[in-house]
């Protein structure tokens, strides 16, 4: 009985510890805010890295999620269209939404009228900028903001973390800048339309998609063309997230040559990957190693 | 009434096209459905022949009134008719204690599956004790539901009560057509009463179960004989009520986006007051107040493979006799008889949430308790949806 007293009490003072409750609607948010919120910050998150973050099946677990959570972290650009029914679930009244995408120079936004004949386009422009390390920096500076407005007390505290983690992310991203030097100008296949921001960052070229329109399934005629353009282009890889079905692109691979990589686009997107850090090192190491 | 739904579906219409930039619009939905079907049973009039259905359509409006309520509007056109489907504001966020209220007219929480519209199930026919204890189109009311979050940590559990205007529950009937004159039906004329304890749990990272617990009370009908027997005397109106309990649960497994294995059941137990064995004198008539028990229940297992096909199959059982001629078998107060139904389906998602295509099969079998006959019936339907714009999902 004392030993159950005395484990209550150490659950209950360790949810009591934290100064904010936080919740991210993806792994690689999770990771920031866990390195920037440090233990002055209890968080969770709602997709799994090996999830498509563009479908979410909307479940009474992650309303309980949210139902104390004062900051939702969220990639926006209409990527969690799931999350408002979410948050309605949770009928948590005091939580802010912050939206990570707002400083973010956004690429792929529509100009003229959108329909669904194009696919699943998002109508704000590509929301997968945290492919791009440089833009994490800004992500990083958002979440910053947003623990010092919500606990003041503790603004020196996110300030040290911040800036060790800018330190280390800037770290890497020399290094990682280093290693895809080798592969710039190289035109790549990409699966899903996640990839334009990690294309200009490391100039990579896009050669296509294996997917018809974003979001559309591939079929037999689009893959026909994709098998004409790598072997036309001389396109070497095929990079696709790993929680797509990899039927179309081994096919595409066993009439080309071309070689599939299938690599995580989410934090514990796979064994071993823990960290965005871990996720990036993991993405470009396939990448150089295979071209 | 036919008038004044056109010209609201035109003024949205007119809405949506000139305003559908604007941020402050609601969202506008439009879901299609096309069922054709062939009728093997024999001595079927149409036996074989390719009954195509008429179109059905749901218009959905649905968005945010303020920041902490919401409001729906679902007008469908079924069977050639346009009527209102669903018409209701909830109070999402802000009340004390975190309650939800909703209010309107909508498709009442008892069960799991009532909620979701049907266009989302994953087979074609509507589980047949919701015909028979719910309605044609499901438990759909008037009234007011409010909705508790219950403060377990571990898992999400939630209480609802409500109280609506009763127009959905089963009807009840006396069991000789001749006898009709001796009960009044008072349905819609008295509330009733709805009550929901649903607890959800995550079984493991892939696995997720919802099971539920569920109540209605109400009055029915009232009787309108003498009970002393007497004609010269007037007639007594004895209040007749009904109970209905649900059981229900789900099960999903979704390992990944492409693959998910769905269980899920529900049960009903119908308690109610009846009148039975009328009985003529001289100058008299009597009947005898009874309360009786009657039940339904449905499984179905559904699997989704490779993101765009499912297959699955429905086990239906319900007392009462389903599409009976006359109607006093086919209704809540039957429990001698029963009609029992297997279900097969094939599903077709070629791109996830605007199409689907589904090849189905009914097979009915009709017990009499007296030992009359009928045959059973088979149905083979193919129905095509669409859905065209941005209806939300459904929650698990």
């Amino acid at each position: 009985m004392k030993k159950l007293i005395i484990l209550f009490l150490m659950i209950t003072s360790s949810i009591a510890f934290a100064d904010v409750k936080a919740v991210a609607t993806t792994t690689v948010i999770y990771d920031l805010v866990k390195n920037i919120g440090g233990d002055k910050v209890d968080v969770d998150y709602l997709c799994r890295g090996n999830q498509d973050p563009h479908f979410l099946e909307v479940m009474p677990s992650y309303m309980l999620k949210l139902r104390n959570a004062d900051l939702v972290f969220k990639i926006g650009l209409d990527l969690e269209k799931w999350l408002p029914q979410l948050i309605d679930g949770s009928r948590n009244t005091n939580v802010q939404i912050i939206d990570l995408s707002q400083a973010i120079d956004k690429k792929e936004v529509p100009t003229t009228k959108m329909d669904a004949r194009y696919g699943d386009v998002h109508p704000y422009g590509n929301p997968h900028y945290y492919l791009d390390p440089v833009d994490v920096k800004i992500m990083a500076q958002e979440v910053f903001n947003a623990l010092a407005t919500q606990d003041p007390e503790n603004t020196d505290y996110y300030k040290k973390t911040y800036d060790d983690y800018i330190k280390k992310l800037s770290s890497k991203i020399d290094e990682w800048n280093r290693k895809m030097a080798k592969v710039k100008g190289e035109p790549i296949v990409f699966f899903h339309s996640s990839w334009i921001y990690f294309a200009d960052q490391y100039g990579i070229k896009i050669a296509g998609y294996v997917e018809p329109k974003p979001g559309i399934p591939p079929t037999p005629s689009h893959n026909a063309d994709v098998i004409n353009l790598i072997k036309k282009g001389g396109v070497k890889l095929i990079v696709m997230e790993n929680y797509y079905s990899d039927s179309a692109p081994n096919q595409i691979s066993r009439l080309t040559g071309a070689k599939v990589i299938k690599v995580p686009v989410g934090v514990f997107g796979m064994d071993g990957v823990d960290s965005y850090f871990k996720m990036m090192d993991y993405i470009i190491n396939q990448i150089v190693n295979n071209s | 009434m036919k008038k004044y739904i056109l010209s609201f579906v035109a003024v949205i219409a007119l809405l949506s096209s000139t305003y559908s930039q604007s941020n402050v619009n609601p969202d506008i939905s439009l879901i299609g459905t096309f069922n054709t079907f062939t009728d093997l049973t024999k001595d079927s009039p149409n036996k074989g022949k390719l009954i195509f259905e008429t179109p059905e359509m749901e218009l959905f409006v649905d968005g945010y009134l303020n920041p902490y309520a919401k409001a729906t509007g679902n007008i469908s056109y079924e069977g050639g008719e346009f009527s209102v489907e669903e018409l209701y504001a909830e109070i999402v966020r802000g009340l004390p204690l975190d309650i939800q209220i909703k209010a309107g007219k909508y498709l009442v929480g008892f069960g799991q599956l009532n909620i979701v519209h049907a266009h989302a199930w994953p087979f074609i026919d509507r589980p047949l004790f919701h015909q028979v204890y719910f309605g044609p189109d499901g438990f759909n009311d008037i009234g007011a539901n409010f909705s508790f979050i219950l403060p377990t940590t571990s898992f999400y559990s939630n209480l609802d009560i409500g109280i609506f205007k009763g127009d959905a529950i089963g009807k009840n009937e006396v069991s000789n057509p001749n006898d009709a004159q001796s009960i009044i039906d008072h349905r819609g004329r008295s509330p009733i009463f709805i009550g929901r304890l649903g607890t959800f749990f995550q079984v493991s990272d892939y696995g997720n179960l919802g099971v539920g617990l569920d109540a209605s009370y109400g009055l029915h009908s009232k009787t309108n004989f003498n009970l002393t027997g007497d004609f010269t005397k007037p007639p007594v109106t004895e209040n007749l009520y009904y109970t209905y309990l649900g059981l229900d649960f789900k099960y999903k497994y979704r390992p990944d986006d492409y693959t998910a294995l769905t269980i899920q059941g529900e049960g009903i137990l119908n308690h109610r007051d009846v009148l039975r064995n009328g009985f003529y004198g001289v100058n008299s008539f009597t009947q005898n107040m009874e309360k009786i028990n009657t039940y339904g229940a449905f499984i179905y297992i559904d699997y989704l493979f490779d993101k765009m096909y499912s297959f699955g199959a429905k086990y239906d059982y319900t007392n009462g006799i389903l599409g009976d001629t006359p109607a006093y078998n086919t209704l809540s107060n039957d429990d001698q008889n029963n009609t029992q139904g297997i279900s097969g389906w094939f599903g077709y998602y070629p791109i996830e949430h605007t199409l689907a295509f589904r090849l189905g099969v009914q097979h009915l079998i009709y017990n009499y308790a007296n030992g009359a006959s009928r045959d059973p019936s088979t149905i083979f339907t193919l129905q095509m949806i669409f859905s065209l714009g941005p209806h939300k999902a459904h929650p698990f």
